[in-house]
């Protein structure tokens, strides 16, 4: 393991790359609980104070060190990334596995459900689903609403790749030998999907995190809690641009950038580590 | 690389084709034209002007500035001429001696934009056609209240109504809107009123249609070329050829379009904006010359609670959670200091402070709060020079030194925050304290959810999370909920403990307070669960209330006792405090006086600059063009 | 033959299943929200001017007749299958009695010129270098544009949009940040057209640069890949032109998995439009989506997530028809 890892260093720019980046979004991240002031709380200190020795980052309109705003908010964001990368990453594992082993009706009605969630369109019903829960509207409530509708097209990837093993005589073998369903799907099949998984898990973690921003934003999530896009909303709300307090919105928007970037170089050498030729099958798989 | 020397080919000539149209109002002469925000923002629904149906197409428009007209108009500042002015109406309303009839004499010599004279017709028609039509929006209040309207001849009209009612002419006098009067020779010929779209509209106002987006996002209205024959002529002639009411996106694009000299009128944006614009041009001026710039709107942002809840039934619990708030700390969170503090339940605006905050600042300063354990004065009567204090080191000239000034910018005194009080108010109310939280008497976290309307009103928001910030620091779980959509038809459904809006709204220039609170009185209170209609969206109610109130009834609108009972109700509101009284909505109206000057400001009050007051259409008259001087 | 009808009876069959399931959700969906519209227009009339009591009542009560909002769950759902059948929106509650087809009509045209044109520019673009960069892979300026569409890709939509605000809006005031056209405008002739475009250009500018990565990198792999196959070495040892090598035997082999992206992504625009129309105040579906939204006027939400659903799934459809008779090898399995 280790030595992979060295390996994709030495040999990997992009893998290289993209660790360094993720490595300084964590030690950011981490740095929050090293915050000498509480959290949600404003007018802790002098507003609208540009970049300084004192304060790095500068200072927000609302009295808040942006230095370790910042932290927070990216640790609630790379949470809130990783809860529904792993949730969605469940149910499209459970989805594809299935309908690609059982195949026949259980495999097209899983299908037709799934081929549902795609066509629905993703952004007006998230926008609904925040009208629809009003009080009970919570970050965990989000995270849930995302990963509801995160899975389809991974599922229907995993699925691809569980059809081409279900033709593959060691799943013949292992039926002949008497193994369950459940056994052959989880001993036999799951590693040969587990590096797609996690490949997807990286990206499925970017379109969530975008996803937050964008909803935040436009202030259809919880504004209390910090993130980067609850950062920014309220670097809007305060006209931060036209104020010139500039910092308010540089650092975040570097730093989720960072964010992005990393991931995504991370998902695609491992892509390249695992299968040169995955995102073509990948491109298959959509259609 | 030839494909990059057609882009840059493509790239200058663009640019050269951008300067040469420069800003602009395409063919329009852009020095007789003023452009003001609408703040409604997009109209869903553009070609709809029959401003009749409710929630149909824009109103703000310039549709009831420029277009409608009616019988009379309350200033909420000054006034042009006094802060009644009859508009349609020749005169001020006559009632019988038991409020059972209201007579209406008409002005002569108003004309429709499409040349028919403006008769008692109009007037008997518009009541008429909404009462069949209750859809209306002001077909209800019609149906309640009368009973037969007639018209003995062609410039009176008289009203039978139902039942007592001092205050019916309300209905017909604006302020931000009223009854608008129908041209009834346009709809007598429709079917169905309720359907019909009313594009173009013909107007009474000193203005007329001519032209709109079919996307809704701007509209532009012409002067009349008879313009004399519209009621507003008493004031002189109406300085912009063209008006348009446009949608100028979110606050830094408004502050960008004024700054770049292509929007007059920006109704209202974030403070920060305001600073903005204050230090980088010029030619903007806000309704102060210095801080806080603002118009305050005659509304009272509050902390609203809902009294069928508990523990906010309780008065202590109201106390208590009002002696935790600092005024100056939400005063800076939301206004960033250029809000005008209230105490008390009434709007330090317009001419209120010669109606009731002077003659009540006594009486607050010797007010006694009795915690049971001891008795203290809690009103601080130097919080707004303290304010003023504290702004003085960043903001320096633009803050007011003159107390008098301040007092009527930044405001008189408030409650001095005291937690050795609230502890003892809660603590007679059975709260406990467990460590650092506080507990309610059945032993549950003491906890408040404090609902706001997130971007939909962002100062008032930032005022939410100041104070629910505060609330924390004493040991109360409370914490705010954002709630854009939808806000007051929540709070009115009284799904709510506690939420940041207003349920006082007068009009400004006159002391009655009926405007809200009539409907105050225990007779339209809702069992919780069911809509409360407003604007008693606390849900109070006192003995003491409606007995000030049913007086209010009996007395004419311009008794002087109207301002005896008002200083009664607030009185009561101060030792009961159903809602925590914060502040004026103020507006930060900028006007750029690039092209046009003589905007009203508070050294010339003549009238309301908020854009989307009907009130405004005064503001025309005094407009001048600036490049003709 | 018979098995490709066969195959598209059962596709359309699974067309129509979709879209019921889908309309259903978004019915379910809209019908949940607790938004009123005839409380949203009441509360448009009493918030600011007069408002007594005694009219609140009456108002509620005549509104609701007037909506059509009377009548049992179940009645409403028949309703509005019923309408739906025969392509009938119903009235917007919000704009009441405007049908909900003509303010969708109203929208569609700026949204699908402004995100049909975008996507297809950055998907000529993108497959175009993407292309070239698959099959001269030493050419230093090719590399840097991999290098700039790979860091450009991951980023979210809002982010791209709000740089270009910030930097062309504000920093370097160059470009209109709202609107579609100029207002007054002549909406005939050359200055209309060309206003409209200059509207455009930041909206479809940010739409580009978020597309051309994933098209640029998706391409150039499969070019890379190509160029390997042994038809490519032949070619060019036959002495082919390098130009004529790349355009008629790698791109056009490549493009029939970028075309199903293609089709995909023009199904997909209405995701995209609500967050460019909001930064950049464009007109169009995604303006009319969120204020409908804010209205509670679920008529019109209704009307115009069933717009979108069809949409998308149309476009897979068409795909999924189309496929077989390009790749016979998809066809016979």
């Amino acid at each position: 393991m280790m030595k992979t890892v060295r390996d994709l260093f030495r040999y990997n720019l992009e893998f290289a790359l993209g660790a360094i980046l993720i490595l300084i979004v964590f030690g950011f991240a981490a740095a929050s609980f090293f915050s000498p002031y509480p959290p949600m709380d404003s007018y802790v200190v002098a507003p609208d104070v540009p970049p300084s020795w004192a304060y790095p980052f500068g200072t927000n309109s609302r009295g808040q060190d942006v230095f370790w705003q910042l932290t927070l908010a990216i640790r609630n964001s790379l949470l809130f990334g990783l809860s529904v990368a792993l949730m969605s990453r469940i149910l499209s594992l459970l989805i594809g596995l299935v309908a690609g082993y059982a195949g026949g009706i259980t495999d097209r009605i899983l299908m037709t459900i799934n081929d549902t969630f795609v066509v629905i369109p993703l952004f007006p019903i998230l926008v609904l689903f925040f009208f629809m829960m009003r009080d009970n509207m919570s970050w965990p409530m989000l995270a849930v609403a995302m990963a509801s509708l995160g899975w389809p097209y991974d599922a229907r990837l995993i699925r691809s790749v569980a059809l081409s093993l279900r033709t593959r005589e060691f799943t013949a073998m292992s039926v002949f030998s008497g193994m369950s369903t459940r056994q052959i799907l989880v001993e036999e099949h799951l590693p040969y999907v587990l590096p797609i998984v996690f490949s997807t898990t990286l990206n499925n973690m970017n379109w969530s995190i975008g996803l937050e921003v964008t909803l935040s934003v436009i202030g259809f999530t919880n504004i209390e809690t910090p993130t980067i896009g609850t950062m920014i909303y309220w670097a809007n709300q305060h006209t931060a641009m036209v104020a010139g307090v500039w910092w308010w919105i540089l650092f975040p928007v570097v730093l989720v950038i960072m964010t992005f970037l990393g991931l995504y170089l991370l998902s695609v050498s491992m892509n390249e580590y695992i299968d040169p030729r995955s995102r073509l099958t990948r491109m298959g798989g959509q259609a | 690389m030839r494909i990059m020397q057609v882009l840059a080919f493509f790239a200058s000539a663009w640019l050269v084709a951008q300067s040469a149209l420069a800003q602009g109002i395409s063919n329009l002469p852009r020095e007789e034209t003023i452009i003001i925000e609408n703040p409604q923002g997009t109209i869903t629904n553009p070609p709809w002007f029959n401003i009749w149906m409710v929630a149909r197409g824009g109103n703000s428009t310039g549709l009831q500035q420029l277009g409608m007209d009616t019988l009379w108009y309350i200033d909420p500042d000054a006034g042009i001429d006094g802060v009644w002015d009859n508009s349609l109406a020749a005169d001020k309303p006559q009632y019988n001696a038991d409020f059972t009839e209201m007579t209406v004499k008409l002005r002569d010599g108003i004309f429709w934009s499409d040349g028919v004279e403006f008769t008692a017709d109009d007037v008997v028609f518009t009541v008429q056609t909404q009462m069949k039509n209750p859809s209306m929006i002001w077909g209800p209040v019609f149906l309640a209240s009368v009973d037969t309207v007639t018209a003995p001849d062609k410039r009176t009209v008289v009203f039978k109504l139902k039942r007592p009612n001092s205050r019916f002419h309300a209905t017909f006098t604006v302020r931000w809107n009223a009854a608008w009067i129908m041209p009834k020779h346009v709809f007598e010929k429709v079917e169905d009123p309720t359907k019909f779209d009313f594009n173009p509209p013909v107007t009474i106002g000193p203005y007329k249609l001519h032209s709109f987006d079919p996307n809704g996002k701007w509209y532009i209205w012409e002067k009349r070329e008879d313009w004399q024959r519209t009621s507003l002529a008493r004031h002189g002639e109406p300085g912009p050829k063209y008006a348009a009411y446009i949608d100028p996106g979110p606050p830094d694009k408004r502050v960008i379009l004024q700054l770049n000299h292509q929007l007059d009128i920006i109704h209202d944006t974030s403070p920060e904006g305001v600073f903005t614009l204050v230090k980088q041009s010029p030619t903007s001026q806000g309704w102060f010359k210095g801080f806080p710039y603002a118009h305050p709107d005659p509304t009272l942002p509050a902390v609203l609670f809902n009294h069928q809840v508990k523990p906010f039934d309780n008065p202590d619990v109201r106390w208590a959670l009002a002696l935790l708030i600092d005024i100056k700390a939400v005063s800076m969170a939301s206004y960033r200091g250029a809000a005008t503090i209230s105490a008390i339940g009434v709007p330090p605006t317009g001419l209120y402070g010669k109606y009731y905050f002077d003659p009540m600042e006594d009486w607050l300063k010797n007010f006694e709060i009795d915690t049971g354990k001891s008795k203290y004065k809690p009103y601080d009567p130097t919080v707004g020079q303290q304010i003023a204090e504290m702004l003085r080191p960043s903001m320096g000239e633009q803050i007011p030194t003159d107390p008098k000034e301040i007092a009527k910018a930044i405001g008189r005194g408030w409650w001095k925050p005291n937690p050795e009080a609230a502890t003892q108010l809660l603590e007679r109310a059975g709260f406990t304290k467990q460590g650092d939280q506080w507990l309610k008497p059945d032993g549950t976290p003491f906890s408040i959810t404090l609902l706001v309307e997130g971007d939909q009103r962002p100062v008032m928001t930032r005022a939410g999370t100041m104070i629910v910030q505060q609330w924390r620091q004493f040991g109360i779980a409370a914490k705010t909920q954002a709630y854009p959509s939808d806000f007051f038809p929540r709070v009115e459904s009284g799904d709510f403990e506690t939420a940041i809006g207003w349920s006082v709204e007068t009009w400004g220039g006159h002391p009655d307070l009926s405007f809200f609170l009539d409907s105050w009185h225990s007779e339209f209170l809702k069992p919780r669960g069911e809509r409360q209609p407003p604007r008693n969206r606390q849900r109070w109610t006192h003995p003491e209330l409606d007995k000030i109130i049913e007086e209010i009834r009996t007395i004419d609108f311009d008794d002087p006792k109207v301002q005896e009972l008002g200083q009664e109700y607030i009185k009561l509101a101060v030792r009961e405090m159903p809602i925590i009284p914060l502040m004026s909505y103020n507006v930060f109206t900028m006007m750029d006086t690039t092209y046009w000057t003589g905007y009203p400001s508070a050294d010339d009050p003549y009238t309301n600059p908020v854009p989307n007051w009907a009130n405004t259409k005064y503001m025309f008259v005094r407009l001048k063009a600036a490049k003709a001087q | 033959m018979r098995t490709y009808a066969l195959y598209l009876v059962r596709r359309f069959a699974q067309f129509i299943l979709v879209v019921f399931i889908g309309i259903n959700i978004a019915y379910l969906i809209t019908h949940l929200t607790p938004v009123d519209p005839v409380e949203q227009a009441i509360s448009s009339v009493t918030m600011f001017g007069q408002s007594s009591p005694e009219m609140v009542e009456v108002m509620r009560k005549t509104l609701r007749e007037l909506y059509g909002l009377e009548g049992s769950a179940w009645e409403q759902y028949v309703s509005f299958w019923r309408r739906m059948a025969t392509g009938d929106f119903g009235p917007s509650l919000s704009a009441f009695p405007t049908p909900v087809s003509t303010l969708i009509w109203q929208a569609l045209p700026w949204t699908l010129g402004l995100l049909v044109s975008s996507t297809l520019i950055a998907w000529i673009v993108g497959n175009f270098l993407g292309g070239l960069a698959g099959y001269y892979r030493k050419n230093s300026l090719l590399k840097a544009l991999g290098i700039l569409a790979m860091s450009l890709q991951p980023i979210p939509y809002y982010i791209v949009a709000f740089i270009l605000l910030v930097v062309f809006g504000f920093l370097w005031p160059v470009l209109p940040i709202s609107g579609g056209a100029e207002m007054n405008i002549d909406r005939q002739g050359f200055a209309f057209a060309a206003s409209i475009v200059k509207h455009s250009i930041l909206p479809a500018l940010s739409l580009v640069l978020v597309g051309l990565g994933a098209w640029f990198i998706g391409m150039r792999s499969l070019v890379s890949n190509i160029v390997t196959e042994d038809y490519v070495t032949y070619a060019e040892l036959g002495g082919v032109d390098r130009r004529r090598i790349l355009f008629s035997y790698v791109m056009r082999n490549a493009l029939s998995p970028q075309l199903t992206g293609l089709a995909l992504s023009l199904g997909a625009i209405f995701n995209g439009a609500i967050i460019t129309e909001f930064v950049f105040g464009y007109p169009g579906m995604g303006t009319l989506l969120v204020r409908a939204v804010n209205a509670g006027d679920y008529s019109l939400v209704l009307g115009i997530t069933s717009v979108s659903i069809i949409a998308v799934a149309s476009a897979i459809l068409v795909i999924d028809i189309i496929y077989p008779l390009l790749d016979p090898r998809v066809a016979r399995s």
